[in-house]
């Protein structure tokens, strides 16, 4: 290990593997940091990943990473009545295996050039006059420092790197959904990613089953932050219910908190960029945040070796990245948080209601971002949904 | 405010380290980086909380006992 290096990268989560790999690509010297023993696990996630990104993204995903190919997702309304099937290229995806996607991408990062240590712990970082220039870690007992010209905070839910470093990234109650996931075998799956929405069985949330194999299933309940009681209450108590789940056996347990509103208001300060779920940059409708990590961490890599090697890595010249990551992606975002906002303030019977008149058709262009068709279709039926929905319009 | 900050160094909350999953939703709530994840457990800093209870709201697991 180096004392100085042009980026350092805190969390080998497919947001930092994939600022690094970029990173090293561009030519900086990189060292990408993390704290588990072993990368990727354990897995914190649902494990659904839209096939969409892989072209996106420039993404390989090897077939050892790959636990089930899903055609489509199907959702259900709080009384079960109706069903809703969406199969297009936007619902077509994977659900992985993040122990060995993860490793896989850390290891792509190894591969072009960073140097990666693992059981590794950052516990501060350095700042002189006002800029972050470095972190203190402890690496498996050793304590060491290191410096760098930019420092990607990569860390994930937790996100203690920026706040070390003086940016308010704290999760709040409000925005931030907090899931529990069992994986399960014996639960009978097609290749078809389940969502139930249910105010008693998800507050501000939903339930999933995203299908592993034939028998096994990531089996969970993800609620809002001020609802009442834990999210395992809520998922044992659905599995409890379910015939389907009796004979089921649980092989692993997996959870986490999802920031469901926006994005920090702030992604870069005077040496420091910030990126993925530690940037709450996490999609506010499903709380997908892997793939919307790497292409965070795709941008803020090239940026931080470009500046590194212009030597200035001021705020004002690290804007760079977020503003190409604004452009971007902010819009969709948004857009997508109006409509999480909208549906938050939408009880059982107007899901119900909203599922019984509307076709699949109809379901699928709302969930593509095309509000007004739907959102006019549903106020004939239930006018008194006017107020809420007129933020859609 | 002034209540809870009396309360610095008294400890409301109780981490079962056997219920844990070490996700670190705890930790990303904590407005006073009480809480830090040692990759398997959770290392909490008693003298640093305020008592708000967020992290035993937070918790997926239930994990965290907050005696009110
Ligand atoms: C229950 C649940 C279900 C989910 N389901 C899905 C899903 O189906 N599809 C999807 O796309 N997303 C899902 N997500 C979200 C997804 O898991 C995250 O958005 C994604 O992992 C973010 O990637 P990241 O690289 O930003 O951070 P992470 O993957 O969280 O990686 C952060 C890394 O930083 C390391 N780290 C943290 N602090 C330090 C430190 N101080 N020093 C060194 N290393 C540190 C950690 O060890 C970790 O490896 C889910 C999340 C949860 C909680
Ligand atoms: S009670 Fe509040 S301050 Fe104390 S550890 Fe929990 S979240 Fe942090
Ligand atoms: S939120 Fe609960 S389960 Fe997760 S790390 Fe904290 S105490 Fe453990």
């Amino acid at each position: 290990m180096k004392a100085d290096y042009d980026v350092i990268v805190v969390g080998a989560g497919p947001g930092g593997s994939f600022a690094a790999k970029k990173a090293a690509k561009a030519g900086a010297s990189v060292l990408l940091i993390d704290r588990r023993k072993e990368l990727g696990a354990p897995v914190r996630c649902g494990e659904g990943l839209g096939s969409h990104w892989l072209d996106e993204l420039g993404l390989k995903v090897s077939p050892k990473a790959i636990s089930a190919e899903i055609s489509g997702s199907v959702l259900y309304s709080p009384n079960m009545k109706r069903e809703v099937k969406i199969q297009n290229p936007e619902t077509r995806g994977y659900v992985i295996d993040r122990k060995v996607f993860d490793k896989d991408l850390a290891i792509d990062a190894g591969r072009a050039g960073a140097e990666v240590i693992a059981k590794t712990e950052v516990y501060e970082v350095i700042k002189k006059d006002g800029k972050v220039c470095g972190v203190k870690a402890n690496c498996a007992g050793d304590k060491f420092e290191a410096n760098c010209k930019v420092l990607i905070a990569a860390d994930g839910g937790e996100s203690t790197i920026a706040r070390m470093a003086g940016i308010d990234s704290t999760a709040t109650l409000y925005d931030t959904d907090f899931g529990i996931e069992y994986e399960m075998v014996n639960v009978d799956c097609q290749d078809l990613i389940e969502i139930y929405f249910s105010k008693s069985a998800a507050p501000r949330g939903y339930v999933w089953v995203f299908p592993k194999g034939k028998d096994v299933a990531n089996v969970g309940v993800g609620i809002g932050g001020l609802e009442q009681g834990n999210a395992v209450e809520y998922l044992d108590r659905f599995i409890k219910n379910n015939k389907r789940f009796e004979g089921a056996q649980t092989v692993a347990i997996k959870g986490g908190l999802i920031p469901v509103g926006e994005p920090l208001k702030e992604l870069v300060a005077d040496g420091l960029m910030i990126v993925g779920t530690a940037a709450h940059q996490v999609d506010p409708i499903h709380g997908g945040g892997m793939a919307l990590a790497m292409e965070a961490g795709g941008i803020a890599g090239e940026v931080a070796a470009k500046c590194a090697a212009e030597e200035k890595t001021d705020k004002k010249s690290l804007y760079e990245y977020e503003s190409i990551w604004r452009k971007k992606v902010g819009p969709k975002l948004m857009r997508r948080l109006r409509l999480r906002k909208v549906l938050e303030k939408l009880d059982d019977n107007d899901f119900n209601a909203i599922f019984e008149n509307l076709t699949d058709k109809d379901l699928d262009e709302l969930i593509k971002g095309d509000y007004k068709p739907v959102v006019q279709k549903v106020l004939f039926k239930r006018p008194q949904l006017l107020k809420v929905l007129s933020a859609l319009l | 405010m002034f209540i809870i900050e009396e309360l610095k160094g008294v400890s409301l909350i109780k981490i079962d380290r056997h219920r844990c999953i070490y996700c670190g939703a705890c930790v990303g709530v904590c407005p006073k980086l009480a809480l830090i994840l040692k990759e398997t457990f959770v290392e909490y800093d008693e003298k640093k909380c305020i008592n708000c209870g967020m992290c035993a709201k937070a918790c997926p697991m239930k994990a965290i006992d907050f005696k009110k």
